[in-house]
């Protein structure tokens, strides 16, 4: 599995036109961003709101590190992201050391203060975060490579990344990485065991940081530029969100998750402005619905499959597919075209003309007052929701009738019935 | 076998202005079963709260193993070699058991901060875990979530827990509670052994446990230690019987 996933993304470059791969550079940091957030938040029970400070300390030494020594670099260009790795480090123990004298609550508020305290300040600083137009630097050849390349900086990257998941799927296996799931817990008890609880908290912040650092400096390293709006609390939002859609309670999940919501942000960047809006509505419906993610919703299928087999799985695995296209399908004409009537740019023209006119959407004019436009919708969210029940219906079915040498399976069936 | 190993000397705690220890003096000697009973309120749980650094006294002393340990933090009185457990259940819940108890037990290994080596390599943690759970007869369950195990398994996986880092001293508060006498029988026994040459303080209302198990007992009514003694002794002390133990005479 480990062994396929590598060689897939190994093969990428052979397999992608340019634009794709760039995508594949942002998700590849994106997913490892996430599983460093992942340690803190998901193994070790402390949600943080303000990630993206160590994302962007990571990122500006990392820039800063390319441009030192009149440009040649601190660092040759492969290993420029240990700038990002050490700064992340370092303003993680002390971020950490902070946060965590608290839990909960009141931790998330002190990770969010220190965030908008570096989001506010970097502005001001021009010397170290460069004003409006940020620092940029230069790739400079290295180890007899130009870097001058996308597959280059993407082999790059997939490296970092690779070698950086490796170590935190390692860091599990650790005392430490199995205290991170006792610190979740039970702190308390832990402290009545001997543990030192506060300094735990700091050292698993502090890798996280770390880890996220790395992650800022590879997207310097791609983009040659560092600008202050890395900072941005939306950043600090989008894993937190990419990491629960992923799935918080899996390894991998939150890699996934950031990795899908990376390409789908970049798939309909050019089609819609309410990405945040889609963004939102999915983080919603996924804790609604399917609060352990995209792992658990893989899961869930693995053991439905386990149970019925493939034959009786695949037909409302293709009915699910269906329904959840055409909901998807529908919600999104109702959202786009609700948001272009309610777009400025619509109102003035509307204003100027004296009359609605027609919206231009999926290669066809739509005028928002008429029946026929909203037929469509309609009856998309209709089909989706009659297959939908029907999904709903044959897998109650399947579970009523389970497999003979499987007793008890509908029970445990019954228990699980949200979750697809 | 005759030196405390832990004294409460003038012992105070005020939780504004309501006084709830009001001056406790108790010697838990080495080695010795000693049971702190007295009717609810009376301040045994505090008292616990206190010695193992949950709380910090308002005034008086606690010495432990002749250093003074009033108002240190709970995981340097727990390294200091005295452990406790908790009235209301206190584990990893979502952790199997076999987990619960190598955390407990790899604790003075000093591996807090080790991240280079994995935790499953290290036979010699291993093997301590699984003698511990022997011992206390978890090894059926070892891989059980546990949460999921009986009530006094959780129980006896708290006392494991509470045994894993070998402490010199052990607080028990109310290990029973909420057992049937069938299980209360068990933990007895259970505790019986697994304090062999320790010191153990215990809070406990089953008082056929506690005349059984104990060398000694002290009485505490209203935040003061009334009498100390010996069980034959406790049974015919005349204030005893009238604080606490009058009605269930009666009964």
């Amino acid at each position: 599995m480990v062994l396929a996933g590598t060689t897939v993304l190994v093969a990428l470059p052979a397999l992608l036109p340019g634009g794709l791969l760039n995508a594949s550079i942002q998700m590849l940091i994106a997913a490892l961003f996430a599983c460093a957030y992942s340690l803190l938040a998901g193994r070790a029970g402390m949600l943080s709101f303000g990630h993206a400070a160590y994302f962007g300390v990571g990122a500006f030494a990392t820039v800063h590190a390319m441009n030192a020594v009149g440009g040649a670099g601190l660092l040759p260009t492969p290993l420029l992201p240990l700038a990002g790795a050490v700064a992340g480090l370092g303003v993680g123990l002390v971020a950490g050391w902070f946060a965590t004298q608290r839990t909960g609550i009141t931790f998330a508020m002190i990770t969010l203060a220190i965030a908008e305290l570096l989001h506010a300040l970097a502005p001001q600083l021009k010397g170290w975060f460069g004003g409006e137009s940020g620092v940029s630097a230069m790739r400079m050849p290295a180890w007899g490579l130009t870097f001058g390349s996308t597959t280059e900086v993407y082999y790059l990257t997939l490296a970092w990344v690779l070698a950086s998941v490796g170590l935190l799927y390692f860091h599990t296996s650790t005392p430490m990485g199995r205290l991170a799931l006792a610190l979740r817990e039970n702190g308390h008890r832990l402290r009545f065991l001997g543990y030192d609880v506060h300094g735990l908290g700091v050292a698993i912040f502090a890798i996280s940081a770390m880890f996220s650092g790395i992650a800022g400096g590879l997207l310097v390293v791609s983009n040659e530029a560092a600008n202050y709006v890395v900072f941005d609390p939306g950043l600090s939002a989008s894993v937190v969100l990419n990491t629960f859609i992923g799935g918080v309670g899996s390894f991998m999940g939150p890699a996934f998750g950031a990795a899908l919501m990376t390409f789908f942000s970049y798939a309909v960047s050019d089609l819609t402005r309410s990405w945040l809006l889609y963004q939102g509505v999915l983080f919603v419906l996924v804790m609604m619905f399917m609060p352990s993610g995209v792992a658990g919703l893989i899961a869930a299928t693995g053991r439905l499959v386990g149970r019925h087999g493939y034959a009786a799985i695949a037909p409302v695995a293709v009915l699910v597919v269906i329904a959840a296209t055409l909901l998807s399908a529908g919600s999104a004409f109702v959202i786009e075209i609700l948001q272009h009537f309610f777009s400025q740019d619509y109102r003035s023209l509307a204003r100027m003309s004296g009359r609605g006119s027609a919206i231009l959407l999926f290669g066809h004019a739509w005028a928002p007052a008429a029946v026929s436009t909203w037929v469509w919708p309609a009856g998309l969210l209709a089909a989706g929701a009659a297959l939908a029940a029907v999904a709903r219906r044959r897998l109650a079915a399947l579970d009523r009738d389970p497999r003979p040498d499987k007793p008890g399976a509908a029970a445990q069936a019954d228990a699980e019935q949200g979750v697809p | 076998m005759n030196d405390p190993i832990l004294s409460l000397r003038g012992l105070r705690k005020s939780f504004g202005a309501i006084e709830i220890i009001r001056g406790v003096d108790l010697d838990l000697r080495a080695g010795e079963r000693h049971a702190l009973i007295g009717p609810n309120g009376a301040g045994k749980s505090t008292v616990f709260h206190l010695i193992s650094g949950n709380s910090a006294p308002t005034a008086g002393e606690i010495v432990f193993d002749g250093q003074r340990i009033d108002g240190w933090s709970p995981q340097r009185i727990n390294r200091l070699g005295l452990a406790r457990s908790f009235q209301i259940t206190n584990i990893f819940p979502k952790l199997t058991v076999f987990e619960n108890v190598r955390i407990a037990v790899m604790r003075p290994y000093r591996l807090q901060y080790t991240f280079w080596r994995p935790l499953d390599r290290m036979a010699r943690i291993r093997e301590k875990t699984e003698v511990l759970l022997e011992r206390l007869r978890l090894q059926g369950q070892a891989a059980l979530i546990a949460g999921e195990l009986t009530y006094s398994g959780q129980r006896t996986l708290e006392l494991a827990m509470t045994l894993a880092s070998d402490p010199k001293a052990i607080l028990l508060d109310e290990p029973m509670a909420g057992m049937s006498s069938e299980e209360t029988a068990y933990t007895a026994q259970l505790i019986r052994e697994v304090t062999e040459g320790r010191a153990l303080l215990l809070v406990e209302h089953d008082m056929d446990v506690v005349f059984s198990l104990s060398d000694r007992i002290s009485v505490l009514v209203h935040g003061q230690v009334i009498a100390t003694g010996p069980p034959s002794e406790i049974r015919g002390h005349q204030g005893v019987r009238e604080a606490y133990l009058g009605d269930e005479a009666a009964a």
